[in-house]
Formats: C-alpha cells, structure tokens, sequence
C-alpha cells in the first residue's frame, strides 16, 4: 500500500448513504460553501492540503464498456477524499478534536455511521470504509502544507524586496531587510526529510528501497554478464 | 470537582510528584525475573508497602505521610515473566510491548541519542532474557528532623534512602534468586551502580526545583478529575475553556479505566481490574551537555537585544530565576514588576502568577517563541491559529470559534511528569561528568501523549508553522551539518525590531536510556502476585 508518500498522507473514503436521503447531504455541502465561517475549522488545521466530499448516485459509477455487467447498487455513496500531513491517526483525532460536530453534519446520513465521538467507534468507522491507496505520486515529499504556502509567501516577498533592492540608503536597506525578515518570521521553518510517520510505513519504505537496489544490482550484473 | 477517585487504590508517583511533597532524594532499581513463582512472591511482598495516592494526615484513622515510598511498574516483559495470560498481555498497547528501543525512529534517539550509547543496562535490556529489564521500583525519601537537626537536606534523606535500599536489597534476598537487581546504571566518573540516584538541585542550603541549566522544572503539570489536592491549581494546568475559564483534564487522559477526553474509556487490557486505576509510564534518562549549553548561551546571549538571561527565558518560555512565564513577563521591565507581584503573593497568588496563562495575547509569539520549550510541551489553546490576506506580515491570529472547544489540539497530548535531576555540575565547562534528569511520564496512552509531544512537537514543528525546526531545549538537533538546526525568536509583527535567528543549535539533550512501563493500581498488584489474571 502506498497511503504515504513523502510527508503527505492520502485518505480515501467511500461510504453507503442511503439514496432517498443523498441530496440531503448535497444540500448540505451546498450550503458549507456559502457560507465560509462553517468551514473555519477545517482551514485552521493546517496540516491538511485538500480535502473534497463528493455524493456518488447509484446510478452514477462508471460504465467503461458495453460488455461490463450493469450494476444493481442499493445505496448512493458518499467519497471523501482528503491529503494531509502526518500520521492516519494525528489526522483522525485532530478531526475529531477540533469539528466532532463538522464532520457529524456531514456524514449523519450515512449507513452505520457511528458519530465522531467517543473516538474508538469512528476509527473503527473511517478504517472500515477507507479504500487504501494503490501508488500515490507527491512532486515534493519534503513539504508539508504549511511549506507550501510558507514558500509562496517567502517567493512573493523577496521578489518585492529585489524590486526595491538598489533604492535608498545603507540604513534604509537595513530597515526594509528587518522588515522583511520580520514579515517572514512565521514562514522560515526548515524543510528537511522525518519524521516518519509510523513505524510499519519507515519498515515498509526500507524494504521497498531495498528491494529497487537488489533490482538494479541485478540489472548490472545481467548487463554485464551480456557483454 | 465532583469525581473522587479511590485513592487507596492508586499508586502514589501517579498523582504526585514527590520532589514537590518533600521527598528531595530517589533511588530508581530495576529487577530482572528468574523464577515466576517466587518472583510474584516478591511482587506480593512489596505491594504491601507501596506508598499509595491516599491524602495524609496525622489525624486518628488517616495514613501519616511516609518517611520513604515505594512504587512499583513493570515493562511488557515483565509482565510476561510475571505469567500474566497471554490474552491480557496481547491487549496491552503495541508501543508498550515493542518498548522505548525499538521506538527509537519516533522518538528522534539518533546520533548521541542513540540506544548503542546508552548505559549498559539500557543497551542490555531487551538483547538477552536475563538482562531484560522486567520490575521497576522506585524509592523516594524524604528527610525527618530537618531542617531543625542543622544538618545537610541530602544528607539526612539520604540516611532513610539508605534504609528503604536495605530493605529493598533484603526482600530481594529472601527470595531465592527469584529476581535480581540489574547493575549498570552509569554514575559519577563513569561507576556502573545497582541503582539510579537521583536528588534535587540545592542552592545556598535551599532545595530547588531546577534542572542542571538552571531552569525550574515541572511548574506546568497537567491537573485532571478527581485528585483532591489539586482543586486550587486547576487554572492554567487543566483544560482552557471557551469562556476564559479552566477545568481538570478528563481522569482517563491519565488513568486507565476511567472516562477520557474523547468521552470513552481508554484502550486497555482485560480484565478491568488489571487496568483500571493504573497508567502507563515512560522512564527516561537525559543527559544535561552543560557546558555545551553554556556556551551557546553565551556565544548568543553576547548578540541577543535583549540580554544572556531574556535568551534564556526565551529557550523555554519561563525565566530561569524564578519560572516567571514570558507570556505575563516579556522583557526587563515587567519581569521587575512581577517580581514584585510575586514576592507578595501568598502560595495560591504565586502559583496564579506562574501558570494561569494563555497564548490569546501573544499569538504571534513575540513573547514566548513558538520553539520555546513550554510553549512546544503544551500550547495550551494556541494551535487555533491563521493569518488572512490583509493581516500584517509575520502575525497570526485565533481563528475564533473554528473549533468546537479552544484546547481541541492540545487536551489529547498531555502529559503528567515525575523525575528528579541526577549526579552534580563539578565542571561547568564540560558535557561528560554524570548529570541529567530522569523524567517519568505517565499517560493513558503511550503513543497518542507522550510520543506524539516527542515527535511532532519536539523533534518536528509543522503544527506551529516552523516547518522542521525543533524544541530549542530537548530537540534532537541535527550533528549532521547538512541539516543544521536553528529556531527562530519571533518579535512583534508591527513594531521594529527584528526576529533573532538562533541557528546550529547543539545537541543540549542526549538519551541515555530509558522504556515503557505500566503502572498498575493496588488492586491489579495483588492480582499479579497471586497470580489470578484471567480475563475471561
């Protein structure tokens, strides 16, 4: 499984919603949107890069080609689809910690949902229904989304600061440096590889680089025998 | 406080810390299991002097305080050893049974840090069955007669230490080789002992509660449901509350068996009665690099604006004299004044001034950087943070409201601390003499508290916008010059002067060795030593 890559962690969640009761939940996601303040929580957890709920209808799962057999689907579903730094487990519990009733509103219509608190029955919930993830690609494992932003920010402010760079004195020079710098001081962090995030996922990563070496071991070995 | 706990039943290092109750000296022996039979034996033998959490008094029918306590846990092996049925034992939490070494890659013990440099007894433990570290017992001594005998403080304990260490040593000997005490705990000049002794700090005949840099420890402690003795202290140590107000944590964050935070009883081992009313404990040796620390204090506190001791104050969020937090006390000028307010106040005035604060007011970290040590330990309600387009550079600002209570990050992540410094600074000027802290922490849950504060919040900093810059004090900063480790000191977004950027941090804190224990209640110790587990 290749849930982790880099500092980032994919989740993918699909659960049964009963289809009279799906557009409830469409209603529901209507309004979180227009109304930005009941989405704060979620933008305050700044570990999380994306997250996205979409209501599948039953009727709506692909049909590739005309010999796939149709599908007699008894629910709608719900797919939650969400990227974020750090652990299955930091990700679950700051959920629950800080928008136990967010995340009721939105998954109230689903089947067997056990509500986000007492928190054993949700992981429970979420472990069951997450469907894990097959190859997960990041173009920079290093960064957390907090780096992300962090370096925009920092990219923005030093392009403004070179535009200025040969104007005025030595001493004003100094003064904009320290205010640059003090305009950054929330997004200096170093970006270096760790933590891990589990032991199983680090023993996972080192057999896995493990065995790509004994591959091209192997491959030069073979190439060399061939000349 | 509505909940009473039953404190007869509850080991008493789990609700105090005896440093703080008079007990100036400790001795931490650790036990390897020959014999399981006569090793319960044993176990049933000090159950019946261990000290427990039950309130003292010299009143008719209350338990007098002891002259020196005994308390007792055990590492998932010796549990083992112990023939707890292995259905219990697989119910136990994973990290427990895996241990502190095994964990080391979550835990950051790399570089000096790590196990292959710990003390032998540490190193040997979990290599070879007979080296396994299995019992742990602590005694804790305090000093009769003192300070009216006009003797020394450590030395007058240190006269009952020697008492409860006979008889441990005794109990030990009449049972036929059924345990034996492990050697290998490094002292001075590099003596391997049969004991690790711990004593606080003195100054001018006083006994202190610092640490070998100069810093008063332990003055945060979280204070949860039902422990009596901590009803006046509650502001600042339990829980923030959306109306400015403070409540005790949930009695399970801290206690097994009992309701948590997340309103359900912790994940714990069958039967109830082996669980309930005991914890999990992590033991921890750190070694202090003073001269290490000095120098760096020195090298920076020369350029520092505001001074050697405010860069102090700065590594961890208090000031190194008398704890005054940075939050309340932020640069020279009010720390006098504090100092004023504290030198009036009476205990409950001074416990107010040093721990009844929040980050509201200082979101940005101007006051207490956002690696400061205590700030890192716990942020109280300040992980509820944003900046919005519009707002000044370099500020953040309470997302008001966006999560259902303010401590939604922070309640799940604390931790309760026991521990004493070890060994004396003789030399100031070098790292290797015998000097640290041993540190006790004792949670619910291993992995969600203790190694997730360890990992994310000390060895990492996504969560406080730092990206991978570490806690300043107990970090495990890079010796690796690719990765140098720095942490910056935030000033105030709309004023002028200009964040400090202390850069190549050292390692100021190595491990040397430690692992994971489960304290059981009273109840649970008479089980064991009779040998009745059954969880069916």
């Amino acid at each position: 499984m290749f849930n982790i890559a880099g500092k980032s962690y994919a989740m993918n969640v699909i659960t049964p919603v009963r289809w009279y009761l799906a557009w409830l939940n469409k209603v529901i996601f209507y309004a979180a949107l227009k109304i930005p303040s009941t989405l704060s929580g979620l933008i305050t957890l700044s570990l999380i890069h994306y997250a996205r709920w979409v209501i599948i209808g039953r009727n709506q799962f692909p049909h590739m080609a005309p010999e796939q057999p149709r599908e007699q689907l008894k629910y709608s579903y719900m797919l939650f689809f969400s990227n974020f730094n750090g652990s299955w487990d930091q990700y679950v519990d700051s959920f629950t910690f800080s928008i136990p009733g967010g995340l009721d509103m939105f998954w109230k219509w689903n089947v067997r949902y056990s509500k986000s608190v007492a928190l054993t029955p949700f992981h429970r919930y979420i472990q069951y229904n997450q469907l894990e993830t097959q190859h997960y690609y990041n173009a920079y494992p290093l960064a957390a989304s907090n780096d992300v932003k962090s370096a925009k920010t920092v990219k923005a402010a030093l392009i403004a600061f070179d535009q200025e760079l040969r104007k005025g004195t030595d001493a004003e020079f100094l003064a904009r440096y320290n205010t640059l710098l003090r305009g950054l001081q929330h997004d200096m962090g170093d970006m270096y590889p760790t933590p891990i995030v589990s032991m199983a996922a680090y023993q996972l990563e080192r057999r896995h680089q493990r065995h790509e070496r004994q591959l091209q071991e192997l491959k030069a070995a073979a190439s060399e025998g061939g000349v | 406080m509505t909940k009473q706990l039953d404190l007869l039943d509850i080991q008493g290092n789990v609700i105090r810390a005896y440093g703080r109750f008079g007990y100036p000296v400790a001795r931490y022996v650790f036990l390897n299991i020959r014999n399981a039979a006569r090793a319960r034996t044993f176990v049933g033998k000090l159950t019946k002097k261990v000290t427990t959490a039950t309130q003292w008094g010299d009143g008719i029918g209350q338990v007098k305080k002891p002259v020196w306590t005994v308390n007792v846990a055990f590492t998932y092996q010796g549990l083992k050893e112990l023939e707890v049925p292995r259905e219990s034992l697989m119910n136990f939490a994973p990290e427990f049974a895996a241990g502190m070494k095994a964990r080391r890659d979550i835990l950051g013990d790399d570089g000096p840090s790590a196990p292959e440099l710990w003390d032998p007894i540490w190193q040997e433990n979990r290599e070879t069955r007979d080296k396994d570290v299995h019992i742990f017992v602590s005694l804790n001594a305090s000093a009769p007669g003192w300070p009216a005998n006009g003797r020394d403080l450590i030395e007058t304990s240190y006269e009952q230490l020697e008492l409860a260490w006979q008889w441990l040593k005794d109990i030990v000997a009449q049972h036929g080789g059924g345990v034996v005490i492990l050697g290998g705990n490094v002292g001075d000049n590099g003596a391997l002992l049969d004991y690790q002794d711990c004593k606080v700090v003195m100054e001018q005949g006083k006994p202190t509660a610092k640490e070998h840099f100069g810093y008063t420890d332990g003055i945060g402690d979280p204070v949860f449901e039902g422990v009596p003795y901590d009803t006046d202290r509650v502001n600042g140590r339990g829980k923030q509350l959306e109306n400015q107000q403070w409540a005790p944590l949930a009695t399970g964050e801290f206690l097994l068996g009992h309701i948590d935070e997340a309103k359900e009883y912790p994940p714990a081992p069958n039967p109830v009665l082996l669980s309930r009313n005991g914890t999990y404990m992590i033991y921890r040796k750190l070694h202090e690099n003073v001269a290490t620390f000095d120098a760096y204090l020195d090298e920076h506190g020369s350029k520092y604006p505001g001074g050697k001791e405010l860069l102090a104050a700065k590594f961890v969020g208090r000031w190194r004299d008398n704890g005054a937090p940075l939050v309340k006390a932020p640069d020279a000028a009010s720390k006098a004044v504090f100092d004023k307010q504290l030198a009036v106040a009476d205990k409950e005035g001074q416990d107010e001034l040093l721990c009844n604060f929040t980050y509201d007011a200082d979101m940005s970290g101007a006051k207490c950087p956002f690696s400061a040590h205590i700030r890192r330990i716990n942020p109280r309600a300040s992980l509820q943070m944003i900046s919005e387009p519009g707002d000044p550079p370099g500020s953040l600002k309470n997302s008001v409201g966006a999560f259902d209570t303010p401590g939604a990050l922070t309640n799940r992540r604390r931790v309760l601390r026991r521990g004493l410094p070890y060994g004396d600074v003789k030399d100031r000027t070098r790292d290797d003499g015998n000097h640290g802290i041993i540190i006790m922490m004792l949670n619910s849950d291993i992995n969600r508290q203790f190694e997730f504060v360890q990992q994310q919040w000390i060895n990492y900093g996504n969560d406080f916008k730092a990206g991978n810059d570490k806690e300043i004090l107990l970090g495990n900063h890079s010796v690796d010059d690719r990765f140098p480790s720095k942490a910056v000191l935030q000033v105030e977004p709309t004023g002028n002067d200009t964040p400090y950027i202390l850069s190549k941090i050292p390692r100021l804190v190595e491990t040397r060795g430690g692992d994971y224990f489960f304290v059981p209640s009273l109840t649970a110790l008479r089980m064991i030593a009779k040998g009745l587990i059954d969880p069916t």
